[in-house]
Order: structure tokens, then sequence, then C-alpha cells
């Protein structure tokens, strides 16, 4: 290509100031040599120039921007607000991003937890808690939820850090509902025990500030805490089990004497089984009363230790003060009676005073000895029980049968049995039943005296077949549970429940199926009771029917004895071609049956050979069937086809409904 | 290249800020417009055009992948939206579009301005929609090749071959017209 060739491009170029340097001097001195590019450089300056005139007036005016603008804000309104708008600014900032994944994971881990139906520690822990707590609320109700702050804050209590004695007393209070929940909960118990002590200690002291002292004064004995001046009435029991209870009893007196105490109390029982249960009171002086626990400890096997302190400090105190008032009382009206002499009837007025303050002044010094006794002498109840409480002291051997009879004729049978009946043979329960069909049973319940039981069941099971006898023993304990190697043994009476029914109404010991194809039906089949009579056997149905292509059944059902069995099945023989022939046998296990005896059934279906060609086969019938059998499955297609449809629709439209949504979402965000 | 703080600007209007897709419409309507105007030479359907795309353009700006491609794609739907409104005109307009398409240039009528703008019109007409739209926009905003060719996703030679045609083709057309003014 050469410039002459390119030359309007090269001009336009030139005009428009686009040539570079190498270009514009290439042009200026081919335009110097060709006299044709010459012309037409002309021609396009002249048409740049009407161009630049002419097409420039054309463009935009001034206010071309402006109306864009108001165009734009007038078909795209600024939404202001606007949910999603909102959601969509929001999910801009990294954190929010962060928290909305958070959430998701949380989400599908809570319905992970759901669906796996897992429940998570934390939570029943805080059931706990609130269960706890509710049951603390009816004993001290606005206890309840200082004793959880009391159980949580343990450890700064414990430093002491309390500053107030409302706080204090707040915590104390928290010592009844805590020791509810240290029953129920041993770590948490574990961990309240020392804590409460310490705390009932605290009770005595005004304030806080005390409590620490306190504190230090826990781990001292308590006999060396300042109570030498305080009303304690300490009380204990003990649940003790023991070899024997009259070597133990002197043995407690010996050690009450020795912690300078005595027995106050004793009683005892004897139970069933001849073991001895008791209890004895016994006063100690309070300072010996733990070394006395200790050694009572020792006598047997400690079942159950409780531990009590009852302060009366202030009722003594007080009724001290009122007894000291009485006193002056009393002696000013002795004065006044010495002194005054007046009318007889305020004498005698100052009289009745001066007893009803004397009678006051005996109460309460008698309520004051009380508490002096109570005080000077601590009580311990001990409670023993021998060992093996729970040996019984007999057994009883309840025995239990249970017969079933089959006969022809059951009445004679339920006659008989109730003939039976003695004062060692008592009929309970006897029952003739007769249903709508004629078909008889009976049932008959008979107690019987433990040695005539053995007689009186063979006799009966002499009486009919016996088709099942089962027998129950039973040991029951008196007066205890478990073993016993004194206990005696007795027999109980022996409960006998006996069924009696018709031979035709038990199952058969042996089924058989078999076809005879024969050519006379109905004469075969005639045949056929004979037989049956012949080997003592009954029939039990027999029907005949002819179908519409001529073939002819007859059905009968046979009873045989087993014994007789082999010899009816020779004797069929004869009649026909013997086909499909089935046997059945149900063993049936824990059941006594004579074998010899027990009924066989034999069912024999004779059939004729019929028509050749039946209104089932054929070129017709075939056509119809296949036809009809084509529809069925293309029905069936098409409903599987719904199914199928009905299934997914839902599906497709949830995703599609999900594709359209985020679709929506990141349009919105770009 | 692109400066970044421009760039910036095309990212936010992308990001769905409004501010900045103003600021981009008061920069770069006039360039649309005359793209508009080449194809359909028409003042009123060539600022409906644009205030169409410009509509347009809000609406799917999340389908720009690369900030600096903002203008080009700017300019791609104002051009289709140009040659929508030209197609549906073409139909009803087919016999005067014929007989804008055969100019009768008279001699006697060459030194009338407006027999000129006829003419120059009628010239236009006759060109390909791509190198009318480079004609105005290198009339009507004197942009320079550069430019021009970034908005109307052009190379240097293909813009350069295509100015130098459409003079080339004018001034066949006008040549009587020229040789009057002369």
């Amino acid at each position: 290509m050469t410039l002459h060739d390119d030359i309007d491009i090269y001009l336009a170029a030139e005009l428009h100031n686009e040539l570079s340097a190498k270009e514009q001097s290439a042009l200026h001195s081919h335009l110097l040599d060709c006299a044709a590019c010459r012309k037409l450089h002309q021609e396009t300056k002249a048409m740049n120039k009407i161009l630049e005139e002419n097409l420039a007036t054309e463009k935009a005016d001034p206010a071309f921007e402006q109306r864009m603008l108001a165009g734009f804000r007038n078909r795209i309104p600024q939404r202001t607000g606007g949910l999603a708008k909102l959601i969509v600014d929001l999910m801009r900032l990294r954190s929010a991003q962060i928290a909305a994944v958070a959430a998701v994971l949380l989400a599908l881990v809570q319905v992970g937890r759901m669906v796996t139906g897992e429940a998570s520690m934390p939570s029943r822990k805080r059931e706990y808690v609130a269960d706890a707590e509710y049951r603390a609320q009816p004993m001290n109700a606005p206890a309840s939820a200082p004793a959880e702050e009391a159980l949580t804050t343990s450890n700064e209590l414990a430093a002491g850090r309390a500053d107030s004695s409302a706080r204090a007393e707040m915590a104390v209070d928290s010592v009844a509902s805590g020791q509810q929940l240290e029953d129920e909960k041993k770590e948490l118990g574990q961990l309240h025990q020392p804590r409460a002590a310490k705390l009932a200690k605290a009770q005595e002291l005004p304030s806080a500030d005390a409590y620490q002292d306190k504190d230090r004064a826990a781990q001292q004995p308590p006999e060396q805490s300042p109570t030498a001046n305080r009303k304690l009435i300490r009380n204990a029991g003990v649940e003790l089990e023991i070899a024997s209870f009259d070597d133990t009893v002197p043995k407690i007196t010996a050690f009450a004497s020795e912690e300078r105490g005595y027995v106050a109390t004793t009683n005892s029982q004897k139970q069933a089984n001849g073991k001895l249960r008791g209890t004895v009171v016994v006063k100690v002086v309070p300072e010996n009363l733990d070394r006395f626990l200790q050694k009572i400890r020792g006598l047997g096997e400690l079942k159950n230790q409780t531990l009590g302190t009852d302060d009366v400090t202030k009722a003594y105190f007080d009724t001290d003060a009122r007894l000291k008032n009485a006193r002056v009382m009393e002696q000013r009206l002795i004065d006044m009676l010495k002194t005054k002499t007046g009318k007889v009837s305020d004498l005698l007025q100052v009289e009745k005073e001066l007893a009803r303050v004397r009678e006051e002044i005996e109460k309460m010094q008698g309520e004051l000895k009380f508490w002096d006794s109570q005080v000077q002498f601590a009580t311990v109840t001990i409670s023993l029980a021998e060992k093996d409480m729970e040996e019984p002291a007999a057994f009883l051997l309840k025995e239990r049968a249970q017969l079933a009879l089959y006969s022809p004729d059951v009445e004679k049978i339920y006659n008989d049995i109730k003939a039976l009946a003695s004062p060692k043979v008592q009929i309970t329960n006897a029952q003739l039943d007769r249903d709508n069909t004629g078909r008889v049973s009976a049932r008959l319940s008979i107690l019987m005296a433990p040695e005539e039981s053995d007689a009186q069941i063979a006799k009966i099971k002499a009486m009919g077949r016996v088709e099942n006898f089962q027998v129950q023993t039973e040991r029951v304990t008196q007066g205890g549970t478990g073993m016993s190697e004194n206990a005696k043994t007795k027999r109980d009476k022996v409960e006998l429940n006996i069924t009696i029914s018709r031979e035709e109404q038990e199952q058969s010991f042996q089924q058989t199926n078999l076809r005879i194809r024969t050519s006379a039906v109905d004469e075969k089949a005639k045949e056929l009771r004979g037989l049956a009579e012949k080997e003592a056997g009954r029939v039990l149905s027999s029907s005949f029917s002819r179908d519409p292509n001529g073939r002819e059944f007859a059905n009968v059902c046979l009873r045989v004895p087993m014994k007789n069995y082999p010899a009816l099945m020779q004797s069929l023989e004869p009649l026909g071609k013997v086909e499909n022939v089935s046997v059945h046998r149900q063993d049936r296990t824990g059941a006594q049956i004579d074998e010899a005896n027990a009924p066989a059934d034999v069912s024999i279906q004779v059939y004729s050979q019929g028509n050749i060609v039946s209104q089932q086969s054929g070129l017709l019938a075939t056509l119809r069937r296949t036809i009809a059998q084509s529809a069925a499955a293309i029905m069936w297609s098409v409903r599987m086809i719904g199914v199928a449809i009905a299934f997914l629709a839902p599906w497709v439209i949830a995703l599609v409904a999900l594709g359209w949504l985020t679709r929506r979402a990141i349009r919105a965000r770009r | 290249m692109m400066d970044a703080n421009e760039r910036e600007v095309y990212r936010a209007a992308i990001h769905g800020d409004r501010d900045a897709f103003e600021m981009i419409i008061r920069t770069h309507s006039r360039q649309l417009f005359a793209i508009a105007y080449g194809i359909l030479q028409n003042r009123e359907e060539a600022e409906d055009a644009v205030q169409d795309a410009l509509v347009k353009a809000w609406k799917s700006r999340w389908r720009v992948r690369h900030p600096e491609k903002f203008p080009a794609w700017l300019c791609m739907i104002a051009r289709h939206r140009a040659r929508d409104v030209f197609r549906r005109r073409r139909v009803p307009e087919t016999l005067e579009g014929h007989a804008l398409s055969c100019p009768t240039i008279s001699h006697t009528d060459a030194t009338d301005p407006n027999a000129l703008d006829r003419q120059l019109h009628s010239a236009l007409a006759t060109l390909p929609e791509l190198h009318r739209s480079a004609l105005t926009l290198r009339y009507f905003e004197e942009l320079d090749y550069a430019s021009i060719e970034k908005l109307l996703g052009l190379s240097n030679g293909a813009l350069r071959g295509i100015l130098g045609r459409a003079l080339a083709a004018m001034r066949k057309q006008l040549r009587p017209a020229l040789a009057s003014l002369e």
C-alpha cells in the first residue's frame, strides 16, 4: 500500500491533527509530487470546514446535561429507606457479613441438635439450678435467690469479703435452702458443706466484721468457742444395725456412765421373724457428746446420724429477766400485806394478786429448770435394728395346675367332676357353655387340699383325652424377702383349672390334603364316606360343585384316629388317580399327646376333567385379556408419573424461587 | 490510561452510588448524544434514545465487571438503543428515506446555506452508521482519535480508515457544492 492509495485516510488524519511527525513529512512530500492528491487535499479541507461549521450546529445544546439528569431522576426516583436496601447496605459491612455467617452456622448447629435430639450440657445444668431453687422456695421463699448467689460467690464469702451485715444475714438465710441443694447434688454439696458450718457460726455474730474472726474460730473445736454463757440444747440421733439387741443395750449403758450420762428410756419390739428393733434414749453431758457418739458408732454399722443444736439463749434470758421482775413484784406485795392495814377487800385483792404472781414465778422457774436440764444434758436417740431384719419367717408353696380335656360327651365329664366335690375338694367355679351351633364346652376350677391333689388329678385325667396338662409351683415368702435357712416351708391348697371341649373342636394332630381325579365324582364321594366309617372316622364336611366348563368338584373332609390313618390312605388308591398329597403336622411342644388316638384330618378333593377348551382360553379371550392388561399397565404408569410429578413439583418450585431470590439479591448488591 | 479518580467514580456507580452515576451523566451524555445522533440524525429522537440508554444502564449497571470499561459499555447501550429507534422508524418512513437516499443536488441552490445543510444531511444518510457516529463524535465533541477508539471499541487503524473513507465519501457527494464554495 502506498501513501497515494491511502490518501483519503492520511488527509483526514492530517486535518484532525492525528498524524505523527514522520507521517506528516511523508504526506507533505507526496503532496508536492502528486497534483491529484493536492486537489483532493484542497477538497477535503473544504469538506472539513463545512462539517465543522454546519454539522457542529447540530450538537447538543448547553442545557442538554441538565435535561438528561432531570429525566433520569424522574424515571429512577431515589429510594429512601427500604428494608431491602438497608439489608443490602448492611451486608456490605465486613462485620455484618461475619455476624451473618456465624448466625447461619449457629442455626445449623441448633437444627442438627434438634434433629439428633441431643440436649446441650450447659442448659441442663441451668435447669438443675432452677429446679433446686424451685424446691427451696416453699421453705424459705425470700432466700432462694440469694441461695444461688451464695453458691456462686462462695469463694468471696469464705474470704470474708461480704461487707454488710444485711448481706451476711441473707447468706445465713440461704443456708437452709443450701442444705436442700446439698442433699440433691453431691458436687455442689461438697463445696457448700464447710461454708454452711461457717455461716452457722456467723449467725451468732452481729456484723460481718466479726465474720472473718469466725472463719478462724470455725477451725477450732466447738467446746472452746465463746459459747460459755449461751444456752444451747444439743441433741443427736443415731441409727445402727447391730448383731444382737440384748448385747448392745448394756454396752450403751456402760458408755453412757463413762461419759457422765445415763440411759433415759429403752424400748424394743420383736418382729415376726424373731428379730429385735428398738430405741434407746441416752442423756450425756454436752461436752462429752462427740466422744460418746464416737464410741456408739463402734457397736454396729452406722446407718444414719443427725446432730442438732437448738439455741434458747434469748428465750432463757427473757424468762430470767421476767422472773426477776416477778420476784420484785412479789416482795412488794408482801411488804404491802405487812405494812398496810386497809379494808379487808383490798387485802384480799392483794392476796389474790400475790397468788397469781407466785404461780407465774413457779411456772417460769420450772421453765428455766427444764431448759437447764436440757442444756445440761444432750439427748442422744439411738435406733437399733438387728441384722437381717428382712429375712422371711416362712415360705408358702402354691401350686396351680391346668388341664385340657377332650371328649365326645362333655356334659358327662362335667357332671362326673362335679360329683367329686367333698370338703377337701372344693369346686370354686363351674361353667357349661353351649353356643348357638350346639357346641358344648365346660370350664371348672377346683381347690384341693394338698394331700388329696395328686389322686384327684389322676382320676380326672382318666375321664377323657388329655390334651394339655401344666403344673406351676410358686414359693411365696412370708414376713420378708429373699432367702432364709431356717424358715419353714408349707404347702398351700392346689388350684386346678379344667377346660373340657368336644373332640371336633380339637385341632388335628396331622393334616393331609390330596386330590383324586376321576370321571364319576359323585359316586366316588359317596364311596369315601363309607371308607371313613369303616376306619372309625367321621365326615367333618363335604361339598359338591360344578363349574361352567363342566368340571365337577367334591370336597370331603374326614377325621380319623392316627392309628387308622395308614389304612385309610391305602383304601383311597382304588378310587382314582391320587394327586398333590401334602401332609402337615403341628408339633405342639409342652403338650402331652396320646398319639394313637389323636385326630388326623384328611381333606380330599375329588374332581373330573371337564371340557377340553374353556371359555377362558382361545384367541378372543386371550386378545381381551391382553388388551385389559395393557390398559391396566398404562393406567399404572400414568399414576406413577402423577406421583413423581407431585413429588418433584414442590422441589422444582422451591429451587426456582431460590434461584430467583439469589439473582435478585446479587443484582441488589451490584 | 484512565486515572484512578475516574476509575473510582465508575466503580462507585457500578456499586449503586447515584451521585457517581449522575456525575457520569454530566460528563458522558454529550458523547452518547453524538453517537445516537450519528445513527438517527434527529435531535429529539437522539435525546430520547440517550435518556432511555441512561435508565437502562443504571438498572443493569451490575453487569459491568471492570470499571474501566464502563464508558464503552455505556456507548454500546446507547448505540443499541438508537438502532432500535431507527429500526422502528424505518417502516413508516420508507418513502421519505427513499427520497433522502436519492438527493437531487441542484447547482443553483448550492450557495444557499439551508440547501447546503440539506445536502450535507442527505450525504451523511448514505454513510454506514458507524461512520456517522465517528464523524459526529469528532465534529460535535472534538474528541481525539484515542477517545473515539475507546468509546466505539475500535483500533487506531480502523478508526483512521473509517474517518478517511467517511470524509472521502462526503467529499464526493458534495463535490458540486464544494466547487461552488471555492
